[in-house]
Parts: structure tokens; sequence; C-alpha cells
């Protein structure tokens, strides 16, 4: 299947990447990994005159951790992403969310940053990011900007990034308080599968034994794009953790989801399966969260 | 193509040094299959769905169709022509042959190569890890219970070695 004709460009550098993209704006679309620009682009749905791709930027490369955070470079595959130990170490669904994207092969190639700036509504990596407050580092030739990615995302296939904008990092703090956290998938199939719905929960506890302080709970395929259910953190802020809690948090969550009937699924069953995920993922991220 | 440019791509292929032209619009698939000849490596959907184009880029599977030609500079590849020798199956080869891995042989060699991938990282793969490292590999001949069956024993033959 052929792919429409454009100019490549490969700079080596981000400040080249970012005088590029500036120069080209509108007429250019940016290359990490690929494995949804170019479907998109044989399928014909976009056209770009240029293409600017981000291999060849060293400094987009790896994780790491530092002061408290863990940095993901924009190139960063879900397959490195998934088999990170810091990844596993800190920001477990973080991890399980990178191993179950697309199939392996999809894996090798497909980036955090394309992850991130394709904004579908049931892309994998954004719940388990946004529960943490993850923040998109965006550059360009005159300056940068820091966005939090609960703010990042405005529609499907939308963000507020602007074509003279390039994505370079994904950072995340690190908790100070107890914590756990957990990512549920929910398709018809084990690979290649484009969620009915996905449930990220991340718990904040007041110390070892301590209450719930703070929860966050993200849902994806409900809504144009992934949202905060915030009723249910509500219910859950300030409580002791328990089932019946957790079973309420459910409730509120797929109270606050808005999903649509499509072929995958009907808003009915999405709705009860955010319920149910939801309570399911707090279990787990309790129990994280009390054995770390 | 005249206004477009042509981009010098130098990469290793199955341990050769290759050298070639290609316009930035031709995808990996496109350059080893109908550049270079190697039809091993086949085009079954185009979009990454289905594994017939899987390939080795140092040492990942990787679908040959959802890269660009030039993101293929400085990097090892290797496809289903580079896993045995003349004469010599390897023992994964082998191990399809003597479970009847193979039917019509269409998805076969992405599926060699996938199970090359998994088992370069671990030798002795589970049943549970063999699924999952074919889980982006379609064949709708088999039923799959031959080819997770081959690729076991296939590792176990391999003994690590590569």
């Amino acid at each position: 299947m052929l792919l429409p004709k454009f100019e490549y460009h490969e700079p080596k550098t981000v400040q080249e990447a970012c005088r590029i993209v500036g120069e080209l704006g509108e007429k250019a679309k940016v290359l990490s990994g690929g494995t949804d620009l170019l479907v998109n682009m044989k399928k014909k749905l976009i056209q770009p005159e240029h293409v600017v791709s981000l291999s060849k930027i060293e400094d987009l490369k790896g994780i790491f951790r530092e002061n408290g955070q863990v940095k993901i470079g924009a190139c960063a595959t879900a397959g490195e992403i998934a088999g990170s130990e810091v990844i596993k170490d800190t920001l477990a669904d973080v991890a399980e969310a990178a191993s179950v994207l697309g199939s392996p092969l999809i894996r090798n190639l497909a980036t955090i940053a394309g992850n991130m700036t394709s904004a579908r509504p049931a892309a994998d990596l954004p719940p388990s990011l946004m529960a943490y407050g993850a923040k998109a580092k965006l550059v360009k030739a005159s300056g940068e900007r820091s966005v939090d990615l609960n703010d990042f995302f405005t529609g499907v296939g939308k963000t507020v990034m602007t074509p003279d904008e390039i994505l370079t990092e994904i950072a995340v703090e690190i908790p100070q308080e107890p914590y756990g956290d957990h990512y549920i998938k929910l398709g018809v199939r084990q690979a290649l599968e484009i969620s009915l719905v996905n449930v990220a929960a991340l718990i904040l506890l007041d110390g070892p034994e301590g209450p719930i302080k703070e929860a966050r709970i993200v849902l994806g395929s409900v809504a144009p794009t992934p949202i905060r259910a915030l009723s249910a953190e509500t219910v859950l802020a300030g409580q002791v953790p328990s089932d019946v809690l957790f079973e309420r948090a459910g409730e509120a969550a797929a109270n606050d989801s808005k999903p649509i009937d499509d072929f995958r699924g009907s808003a009915e069953y999405r709705r009860d399966m955010v319920g149910v995920l939801t309570k399911r993922a707090l279990k787990t991220a309790l129990d994280r969260a009390t054995s770390r | 193509m005249d206004t477009y440019s042509v981009i010098p791509i130098r990469f290793t292929l199955n341990g050769d040094k290759v050298s070639i032209e290609a316009g930035a619009h031709e995808t990996a698939l496109t350059v080893i299959r109908e550049r270079l000849s190697l039809k091993g490596t086949k085009e079954g959907c185009g979009m990454g769905e289905c594994g017939a184009c899987t390939i080795l880029v140092d040492g990942k599977s990787v679908n040959a169709c959802l890269m660009a030609a030039p993101q293929l500079e400085g990097r090892t590849v290797m496809t289903v022509e580079g896993l045995g020798r003349e004469g010599k199956l390897h023992p994964l080869q082998e191990a399809f042959l003597e479970h009847h891995g193979v039917q019509c042989g269409f998805c076969t060699p992405g599926l060699l190569m996938s199970a090359q991938s998994l088992i370069l990282e671990t030798p002795r793969p589970t049943h549970k890890q063999v699924v999952e490292a074919i889980s982006g590999n379609l064949c709708r001949c088999t039923g799959y219970q031959q080819i997770v069956d081959a690729i076991q024993y296939g590792a176990d033959k391999t003994g690590g070695e590569e």
C-alpha cells in the first residue's frame, strides 16, 4: 500500500526540528513512531506536504528518574516503557498500559509522543499519565511550555499544541505519599484492540495505614477525550477504603462517563463497565499502596 | 516523483551492507520486497494489523509496512531470508515443518520473525509468552495451536544459540 508523496526532513536536534516546523506550519506533520501517522497517510486521511522525523534526535530517547521525577523522552517506544525498570518501580500502571497497546510489533515502533499527539479517545497511555498529573513539555523556536495532560486534550484527535510546537518529553512527579495505581483495558480481544473502556486509578494514602488522602480516576473511550471521574474522586477523598466505598466510587464514575453507542459496544454496557472496572482498579491500587 | 528528493539509505540487511536510494514515501516493506527483491516479507493489510511484513530491526520485531524507508538508515535489519542458510533451515523453521505450523504459508515468514525476536530475548519462553509474542501476527489457516507448539519446540532446539 502506497504512501502519498512528501518531502522528508530528518533534523538532528530539537532546535533544528522546531525551526523546520516553525517555518512549515500546517504543511508539516511530525513523525515519531509512525504507527498512526503512516496509516492515516495511507488511508489518505491526511496528506502532508512535509514529514519531519524525530528519530535522529538523540535527546528525545530514554527514560530516567531524577529529582523525584520520571522523565520519558518523546521517542521512547511503548515496548521500552513497558519493559523499563524505572517505570515499573515508580509508575506501575503506565507500564501496564504500555504493555497492552496494540501488538508487540506496534509497541516496538509506537512512541509516547505519538500516543499523546494522536489524541485518540481510546489511547492507552493518557489515562494513567493523567492520573499522575504528568506534564508534556512543548518546545518551539521561541520558547517552551509545560502543559498538564489534564489540560492537553481538547477533542478527538485534537490537543492544545500549535503546529510550530514539538512534544519533547513527558515528566511525572513521583508522589511523596504512599501510593498505588492500576490500569485496566477492556476490549473484546486480547491484542490489537481498541478499548471499549479503559480505566486508570491512583490512590494516595495519608500515611501507610491511613485513610485515602486523594484518589484520581481517569476514564478512556467514554468521551471525546480521556476524562477525570471527578465525582468519584470526591467520594473517595478523606475516606477509609472499603469495598462499599469503592462500589460507590464506581457508581459515581459510571455517572461521570459520557459513552456513545457504536459497533464496538453500547453506551449502556460501557457505562456499566466503567463502574465495574473502577471498583477493580481501586482495589488493586489500594493493595499496591499498602504494600509499598 | 521529480520534485521530491531521493534519500540515500545505508543499513545492514541479513549481515550484508546495503546502500540504496529511496523516495521518502516508500516504506521499509517496499524497499525490502520490491527494490531488494526479498519476497519473504509479505504485504498483507499494509496497516499494521496482520504482521505478514514482520522484520527485525535492531533485534526487535516491527511491522515493515509502518516504517518510512529513511527510518532504516543505520539500522540492522533481519528478514526471514536471514534466518536459515542455503541448504540448512533454522531450528524454528524445522519446527514449523515438523509441527505443521504451516498451511498456506503467507503468515509464516512474519510468524518466524516474531518468534525469533521472542527467543532472542527469552530463550525458553512459556506458552503464555509465545502467545503474546505472536499476538500481532494473523494466521487464517492453522488456528495457531500448531504454531505455538512449533515455536516452543524450536526454542528448545535452538537452546539459546542464535
